[in-house]
């Protein structure tokens, strides 16, 4: 049933956005998230890895989670000297969040959200049509 | 299709009492493939895993166990499975009342 296996699709794409959304909320809320001693590294941005995975029991290519992966770029410093995780320069390494960018994902998350859900509702809209014809 | 009526009555009670676990009696298959007892009775196996699939979902997904995607996705496919279920139910009893209205 093609239908059926639309929708089962559709959730699991859905869910794939929830775990971006998850992980876009973890670096936004982790953005001034320093390390507690100098030597310490601070919290780095996480990238959710998508992968295809085939569902064996329909068939089907779902979009999954491979994994959560972390972003190995540069950190920004800022001149902090009372800070406790500051060096003897008085630099401290703040995570490499850019919020915009966070905000940016967290839109796409929305929109693709939004999307599976169209067809999720147009799957169950087609089914529920079909079966009208027989009443 | 070639199958009476009669014949797909008899296999939609056969298949029924089949899906509450009784003993399903031999009936006769029509010329060209699936016939109506077969169809009935594999329709209704597989409504019986979707009902129950949306069931555990439901559970799971109260307890924390699933998210909300697969339990909106497994209740809403086991809904219309059971609303198809039952709409080829009400053909047949349909077209049963129509001959019994049948002037003799």
């Amino acid at each position: 049933m093609d239908l059926d296996v639309a929708m089962r699709i559709a959730s699991a794409g859905m869910k794939l956005q929830a775990a971006r959304l998850r992980v876009v909320s973890e670096n936004l809320a982790n953005a001034e998230s320093t390390a507690p001693t100098p030597g310490a590294e601070p919290y780095r941005r996480k990238i959710l890895e998508v992968t295809a995975r085939r569902d064996r029991e329909t068939g089907a290519t779902l979009a999954t989670v491979r994994r959560y992966g972390i972003d190995r770029s540069e950190l920004p410093l800022r001149h902090l000297p009372g800070h406790p995780a500051a060096d003897a320069a008085g630099f401290v390494r703040f995570p490499n969040v850019n919020p915009l960018i966070e905000l940016m994902d967290m839109r796409e998350a929305q929109r693709s959200y939004e999307a599976n859900l169209n067809a999720m509702q147009m799957a169950r809209t087609m089914l529920q049509r079909t079966l009208d014809i027989l009443r | 299709m070639k199958a009476t009526l009669g014949q797909a009555l008899a296999a939609y009670t056969a298949a029924f009492a089949h899906g509450r676990g009784d003993l399903a009696p031999a009936e006769p298959a029509t010329a060209g493939g699936l016939s109506f007892g077969a169809l009935v009775r594999q329709e209704l196996a597989s409504t019986k895993s979707a009902l129950a699939r949306g069931e555990g979902m439901a559970v799971a997904g109260l307890l924390g166990k699933a998210s909300i995607q697969d339990v909106v996705e497994a209740v809403s496919f086991a809904e219309l499975s059971l609303q198809k279920i039952t709409a080829v139910r009400d053909r047949v009893i349909a077209a049963y009342q129509e001959i019994l209205r049948m002037p003799i």
